[in-house]
C-alpha cells in the first residue's frame, strides 16, 4: 500500500509545484489627466524640479530623489506630470496635480521596477520660510528651501508611511540622451502599459526617457509594426491561439486578433511616431532594425515623420539603428540615403564607413575609452546600450564620456544623471 | 518565461526522482518477503541469476479531450463559438522491463481548442492543437502483490516530459498556418483489463500540459494494449 500512498504524494506534489504565481503591479491610482496645470503654473513647475534630500522614507527610496516635471499633449490640450527618481530599487514616483484649492497637492502611485512593489501617494507642497513649515503658495522668497511631504502607502494599504522631501540642489542640467528600450520600458518589468505600444511611448517621459528605442518588423503584407520578438508568444501578447512569426501574418490578422499584454493593438510605425510627434515632449526616435530585408518604407516613414516634427517646431531626430550586417545591407541598398540619419551598432571602422553620425556599442565590451574619445573627437555621437545595472550606469554617467544611455531602467538613468554633480 | 522553465525542469526531476525511488523501493523486498525469500533460495541449491521476461508494448487509443485552462478570444470577434472539446490519438511504445519501472515514448496528436465567429461580416476561424513528443515513466501501482486479477496490479501511473509541437491555424482574410514548439509535461492514470494472451484493452485519463504556450488539456481515452513481443 505504501507505493500507492507514495504516488499519490508524488502526483499531489507535482500539481502543487506546476501551480503558478502571477506577477502583477496593478497601479493603484486613477489618473484624471486633467488638461492644463492648474495651479501647477510654469512657475511653480520650475521651482519643484529638482534634487531633494530625503529624510522620512530614505530607507525605502534612498537619501536622495530628483523630481522632474514632464508633459503629455493631447490634441490643444496639455497635461503636466510630476516624476520622482530615486537611487533605490529602481523605483520612482509619478505624480499629477490635484484639483485641491486650499493648498499643491500632488497625487499619484510609486513603484518599484525591480519587484512587484507598488502604492499610493500624496505629497504636499510646502515652503520653509525662516525655519517654519508652511503650505507653499506659489511664491518662494530668497532664502526659502521647498519642502514636499506627505504619505505613502504600499500595495494593499492606505496612505500610511511619512516621506519628505528638501530641495537641496537644481537637476545636473548637461545634455545627455536618456533612452528607454522597448518604446518605455519592457512587458516583464509589470509596467502599466505593454511594451512598444502606443501607450508606453505616452509614459516614456514620465518614466525618465528623453528617447525611445522602437522595435521594428514587418508584417506579411509589408506593413512595419512595433514588435521585439521574432514570434508572436505570451510574454507578450494576450492568449488567443495565434503563434509563430509574427512575419507570417498580415497587418490586418494582427490588427484584429492580437493584443499586448496590457490589451494594447500591436501599433504600426506610422501610429507610434505619430504619438511622439504629436503627444510627447521626447527629442530622439532610435529606430531598432529587427526584419531582414529592404529599409525603404522604414526610410520613407522616417523622413515623413522628421518632416511633420520639422512643422510641428519639434528638435526630433529619428535615427535607423543598424544592429548587424544585414541591416547593414539593406541600408547600403538604399537608394537617397544620403539624408537617411542612422546608427551604427557595429564597430568603429564601420561606423565611420557608412557615415553614421552616432556610435552605439553594447555597454558589455566596457567604457572603450579610446575608442569612445576618438569617435567623439571625429564629431561623433556615442550612445551605449542596454544597460540596466545600477552601479554600471552610475560609474558610466561619472565617467561623462557617453552621449546617452539606453536602459530598460530609465528612472534609474535619469535618476543617476539629473543627481551628478558635475 | 525562465521562471516557468525552470519550474517545469523541476518538476521534472521530482517525477523521475520518485518514480526511481519506487522502482528501487518495489525491487527492495521487505523484512518478511526478504525472510521467506532467504528460505526459498536456501531450499534450492541452484540460484536462478536470469533476468526476464522483457516485453515491448504498443498502446493505441483515442477519446475525448477537454481545453482544461484559460483562454482568450479576442473582443473583435462576433456571435463567437468556442469548442474546448476535441477527439485526441496517441501512440505510445513501453518498455516492461522484469521490475517495476517502465519506459517508453509518447505521441499522438490533441485537439486543444478551436473558436470561430465573425470579424465585419468576414468569417474567422482559429484552431489550436498538439503533438506530444514524450518520454514517458509508468508504474503499475501494485507489483509482485495480490493476483491478476487485483486492481492495484490493473492500475498504473504514468508520467512523462519532453516536447509539444503546437499548432495554430488561423482562417481570416487568408490561412495562416504556424507551428511552434513547447517544453511540456503529462501525467496519466490508466486501468487494463487483459482480452487476450497479448492484448488488452485499457481507460486512461491524461493531463497534457505544454507549459510555455500555457495549452493544458484532459483527455479521456480507451487504449488497447498489444504486447508486442517478449524475450
Amino acid at each position: 500500500m505504501k507505493p500507492v500512498i507514495y504516488s499519490l504524494l508524488g502526483l499531489l506534489l507535482v500539481a502543487s509545484l506546476s501551480c503558478r504565481k502571477t506577477y502583477e503591479a496593478l497601479v493603484p491610482y486613477d489618473f484624471t489627466n486633467l488638461p492644463g496645470s492648474g495651479q501647477f503654473g510654469t512657475a511653480v513647475r520650475a521651482v519643484t524640479n529638482g534634487v531633494y534630500t530625503v529624510s522620512n522614507g530614505a530607507s525605502e527610496f534612498g537619501d536622495q530623489v530628483a523630481l522632474k516635471w514632464t508633459y503629455l499633449h493631447n490634441g490643444a490640450d496639455t497635461s503636466y506630470y510630476l516624476s520622482v527618481f530615486t537611487g533605490k530599487d529602481a523605483a520612482y514616483f509619478n505624480l499629477e496635480g490635484t484639483s485641491q484649492t486650499d493648498s499643491l497637492v500632488l497625487g499619484g502611485y510609486w513603484r518599484k521596477l525591480v519587484n512587484d512593489q507598488i502604492g499610493l501617494a500624496q505629497l504636499t507642497l510646502r515652503v520653509k520660510h525662516q525655519g517654519k513649515l508652511q503650505l507653499y503658495k506659489g511664491q518662494l522668497a530668497p532664502g526659502d528651501t521647498m519642502v514636499i511631504d506627505g504619505l505613502y502607502g504600499d500595495k494593499n494599504s492606505k496612505l500610511s508611511h511619512p516621506i519628505t522631501l528638501t530641495y537641496n540642489r537644481p537637476l545636473n542640467s548637461r545634455p545627455f540622451s536618456i533612452m528607454a528600450h522597448r518604446s518605455g520600458g519592457r512587458t516583464s518589468d509589470l509596467l502599466p502599459a505593454s511594451e512598444n505600444s502606443v501607450e508606453i511611448i505616452k509614459l516614456a517621459s514620465r518614466l525618465g526617457a528623453t528617447g525611445i528605442e522602437v522595435d521594428v518588423r514587418y508584417t506579411k503584407d509589408g506593413v512595419p509594426i512595433l514588435y521585439h520578438d521574432n514570434t508572436l508568444n505570451l510574454r507578450l501578447i494576450q492568449k488567443n491561439g495565434l503563434m509563430g512569426p509574427v512575419e507570417d501574418y498580415t497587418y490586418q490578422q494582427l490588427s484584429t486578433f492580437v493584443r499586448l499584454i496590457n490589451g494594447e493593438k500591436i501599433p504600426t510605425l506610422e501610429e507610434a511616431l505619430e504619438t511622439v510627434v504629436n503627444n510627447t515632449a521626447l527629442n530622439f526616435v532610435w529606430l531598432d532594425t529587427k526584419y531582414i530585408g529592404p529599409m525603404d518604407k522604414v526610410q520613407a516613414i522616417q523622413q515623413k515623420y522628421r518632416q511633420k516634427a520639422l512643422q510641428a517646431g519639434r528638435d526630433l531626430r529619428i535615427i535607423i539603428g543598424l544592429p548587424s550586417t544585414e541591416a547593414v545591407d539593406s541600408y547600403k541598398a538604399l537608394a537617397n540615403k544620403e539624408n537617411t540619419p542612422i546608427l551604427c551598432e557595429l564597430d568603429t571602422a564601420l561606423t565611420r564607413s557608412l557615415g553614421a553620425r552616432i556610435w552605439a556599442p553594447r555597454w558589455t565590451l566596457g567604457p572603450q575609452t579610446a575608442e569612445v574619445q576618438a569617435m567623439k573627437a571625429a564629431g561623433l555621437t556615442v550612445f551605449v546600450w542596454t544597460l540596466d545595472e545600477p552601479e554600471f550606469i552610475r560609474e558610466f554617467i561619472g565617467q561623462n564620456q557617453f552621449d546617452g544611455i539606453l536602459s530598460n531602467y530609465s528612472p534609474v538613468v535619469a535618476f543617476y544623471h539629473y543627481t551628478e554633480q558635475p | 518565461m525562465s521562471m516557468i522553465y525552470r519550474r517545469l525542469q523541476t518538476t521534472s526531476w521530482v517525477v523521475l526522482l520518485l518514480l526511481l525511488s519506487l522502482a528501487v523501493q518495489a525491487q527492495r523486498p521487505s523484512s518478511a518477503r526478504r525472510q521467506r525469500r532467504l528460505q526459498a533460495i536456501e531450499a534450492d541449491t541452484l540460484t536462478d541469476t536470469r533476468r526476464g521476461p522483457y516485453t515491448v508494448v504498443v498502446t493505441a487509443g483515442g477519446g475525448l479531450s477537454y481545453y482544461s485552462t484559460h483562454l482568450g478570444v479576442p473582443a473583435a470577434i462576433e456571435q463567437t463559438r468556442l469548442s474546448r472539446f476535441g477527439t485526441p490519438s496517441s501512440l505510445r511504445v513501453m518498455w516492461y522491463p522484469d521490475h517495476r519501472l517502465r519506459v517508453g515514448l509518447e505521441t499522438g496528436w490533441t485537439t486543444m481548442y478551436s473558436y470561430r465567429g465573425q470579424v465585419a461580416g468576414e468569417n474567422t476561424h482559429v484552431y489550436v492543437s498538439a503533438v506530444p513528443i514524450l518520454v514517458v515513466f509508468s508504474m503499475p501501482l501494485g507489483w509482485l502483490t495480490g493476483t491478476d486479477r487485483s486492481i492495484a496490479r490493473r492500475m498504473a501511473i504514468t508520467a512523462g516530459t519532453g516536447l509539444y509541437v503546437n499548432h495554430s491555424r488561423l482562417d481570416y482574410l487568408g490561412t495562416v498556418m504556424t507551428n511552434t514548439n513547447s517544453l511540456g509535461w503529462m501525467a496519466a492514470a490508466s486501468y487494463t483489463y487483459p482480452i487476450g494472451r497479448r492484448f488488452r484493452i485499457a481507460g486512461e485519463l491524461k493531463w497534457f500540459d505544454a507549459v510555455a504556450v500555457e495549452n493544458a488539456a484532459f483527455t479521456a481515452e480507451l487504449q488497447l494494449v498489444w504486447r508486442a513481443f517478449s524475450w
